[in-house]
Formats: C-alpha cells, sequence, structure tokens
C-alpha cells in the first residue's frame, strides 16, 4: 500500500467507527446508518483495490475507473446536494409559519400612551 | 378622522372601521412611532409586524396605538407581511392596506386606493410613484425600478409602471387568496404573480413617496436587486 492508500484507509476506518457509534447512540436511524457504512466499505473497496472500478466501468462501457468514480460521485453530490436544499427550503417555510403561529397567538394591543413614553432599557 | 369624513362623502365611516393598516417594521424605531400615531387619527386599526428588530420598534409601535406582533426571529419583509394580513383577516379587516414603516408613504393616500375598493370596482390597488409623480424619484431609484418594471412584464406579463411599491390596498376576498411564501424581498414579484392568478381586477393608483435620508438608507441597496431576482425564479420553480 502506498501513503495515500494507508491515510484514505485510516480516514474511512474512523468514518465508519464513527457512524456505528452515532447509531448505537441512537442519533441516528439504523437504516441511514446501514447506508452510510455501505458508502464506506465502497470507499474502502476502491481505495485498496482500484482494479475493481475498471472491472465495473468496463461492463457499463466506460474505459477507465477512475472515470467511474468521478461520475458516480458528481452524480451523488447533486442529488445530495438537491435532497440537502429541498429539506432546507421546507424548514425555511416551516419556520416562518412557526414565528407567524407565536406572533399572532401573543399580539399585544395597543398600549395608548397617556402617560410618556418610558425610556427603553438599552 | 373627522376631517376625513367631512371632506370625502364617498369616504364612508365604515370603510375608514374596515380598514387594516399592515406594516412590516425591522428596527425602524426611530420612524415607527411617527408613522403610527399619524395613520392612527384617522385609521384606528393599525398592526406593526416587529420582524425580529433589535431596537424598540414594538415599543414605540405599541405606545403610538399599534397592535404589535413580534417575530422572534428576523424572517423578512414578505413574512411579516403575510404575518399582519392574515391578522387582519382574523379581525375581520374588510380592507387591507399595507404600508411601509419608514415614512415614506402618505396617508393621504389611503382613500384614493381604498376608494375603488369600497365602491366594488376592483379588488385590488396598487400604489405607483410613477403615474404622475415621478419627478421627485431620485434618478439612480428611476433606473432601478424600471429595470424591475421590465423584470415584472418579461416574467409575470403584467404591465405595471411601478413594481415594487409597498403601498397596496386590498379587499378582503382578495387578502384571503394572497400567500406570500417567499420571505425575502422578492415578495413584491410574488404579489403580483399571485394578483395575476387570482384574475382579480385590479388598478395602479397614483401616490406620493417622500423620500428623506432615513427612508433611503433604510431602503434596499441597488447592489441587492440581483438576489431578489434569483430569490424570486427559485421560488417559482420550487413551489
Amino acid at each position: 500500500m502506498n501513503l495515500f492508500q494507508i491515510l484514505a484507509v485510516a480516514a474511512v476506518l474512523l468514518l465508519s467507527t464513527w457512524t456505528v457509534r452515532t447509531a448505537f447512540r441512537g442519533q441516528m436511524r439504523k437504516r441511514i446508518a446501514l447506508f452510510w457504512l455501505l458508502v464506506w466499505l465502497g470507499s474502502g473497496t476502491t481505495i485498496v483495490w482500484p482494479r475493481a472500478t475498471v472491472v465495473v466501468a468496463n461492463r457499463l462501457g466506460i474505459g477507465r475507473g477512475a472515470d467511474l468514480v468521478l461520475y458516480v460521485s458528481v452524480v451523488v453530490t447533486m442529488a445530495g446536494f438537491f435532497y440537502v436544499y429541498t429539506r432546507f427550503r421546507r424548514m425555511d417555510t416551516q419556520l416562518t409559519q412557526l414565528v407567524r403561529a407565536l406572533a399572532i397567538q401573543n399580539a399585544r394591543k395597543p398600549e395608548p400612551s397617556d402617560t410618556p413614553k418610558q425610556p427603553s432599557a438599552h | 378622522m373627522t376631517q376625513l369624513l367631512e371632506n370625502t362623502t364617498e369616504f364612508a365611516s365604515s370603510a375608514v372601521r374596515g380598514t387594516w393598516v399592515v406594516i412590516a417594521a425591522y428596527n425602524e424605531g426611530e420612524a415607527i412611532g411617527g408613522v403610527v400615531s399619524d395613520l392612527v387619527d384617522d385609521y384606528p386599526n393599525v398592526v406593526v409586524v416587529d420582524d425580529g428588530s433589535g431596537d424598540d420598534t414594538a415599543d414605540a409601535a405599541a405606545g403610538a396605538g399599534a397592535v404589535v406582533l413580534r417575530h422572534v426571529i428576523n424572517r423578512g419583509q414578505g413574512a411579516a407581511l403575510q404575518t399582519g394580513i392574515t391578522y387582519a383577516l382574523t379581525r375581520g379587516a374588510a380592507y387591507i392596506v399595507t404600508f411601509d414603516a419608514d415614512g415614506q408613504h402618505q396617508k393621504s393616500d389611503l382613500p384614493a386606493l381604498i376608494g375603488p375598493l369600497a365602491r366594488g370596482e376592483v379588488d385590488i390597488c396598487l400604489g405607483s410613484r410613477f403615474l404622475e409623480h415621478a419627478g421627485s424619484v431620485p434618478l439612480a431609484r428611476r433606473l432601478l425600478l424600471s429595470l424591475a418594471v421590465l423584470f415584472t412584464r418579461l416574467t409575470s406579463g403584467v404591465r405595471l409602471t411601478d413594481a415594487h411599491n409597498g403601498l397596496r390596498a386590498f379587499s378582503r376576498r382578495a387578502a384571503a387568496r394572497i400567500d406570500i411564501r417567499l420571505d425575502r424581498m422578492a415578495h413584491a414579484s410574488e404579489l403580483i404573480d399571485q394578483i395575476r392568478q387570482s384574475g382579480l381586477p385590479y388598478r395602479e393608483i397614483p401616490v406620493h413617496i417622500r423620500y428623506t435620508d432615513y427612508s433611503l438608507a433604510k431602503g434596499q441597496r441597488g447592489s441587492a436587486a440581483f438576489r431578489v431576482a434569483l430569490d424570486y425564479l427559485i421560488g417559482r420553480v420550487m413551489r
């Protein structure tokens, strides 16, 4: 193994332990944790045995394994961004609805100032 | 109120009592008190949505006689206006006017905006600073706003002389159909889309804008226009 492989495998192992630990603490659903473990396993395999990608790439009619990895990671990254973006927008909308409901619930009726306006505290 | 009732016979007191003025305010503590106290003399129903201000906007508005709704965190002008409109509808508003917090709008323009609604001629009146009084608008503003008008015409197909005027009046029926989802400044274009989609009749009414150093400093910078346009276009695609 060359230096890159050693470092990359170490990183993948670290991410795997982190994933497992998070799942066991109940901070991540088991199914989601399994998905990430498969991602780390796939990464580890291609790092240790790069020829694996060539085999799959050739099956798909792509010449080089590195190209396959690039295509797949671009698609996955874009899909991830899109997912996060739609979620973010939905949460943003829900946050506004929450803030609105609170504001209306706590409507403050006018306080006609017969008394002189109090100086603000700050 | 008395002066208004005596002067305009067609502008009945029921129209005034049924009118709710909605003001979105973010850090407008300096101006909001004066704006509200001027309005409540003639229009008793004023609701100020304090959009998470860090200053004394809420106290100033409540002290001047407005109902204050407070957004615990800042959500943007579009969100604040929708909050005020929703509230006014629950309070039985017959007409809803949106009014800016910085003192650029004139109370004296309101009868002209509400009148056509009260007479049942249209459901929406949009203030325009360019129908009559364009001369008072600073040149840089005029250029920016004419771009906004062009943008609106291209994206919505609606021909307006002033696409981004915060002074508007809605009948209850129109206000109930308005659903502002773009929280920030792009709501102005979104509103125009919804007005067109609602099929309700609208009219532009000439209004006066008072440009002060304060209102110009608080206003949108020209450089924000690109972001607003992007917000709007994304909003159209993503809904």
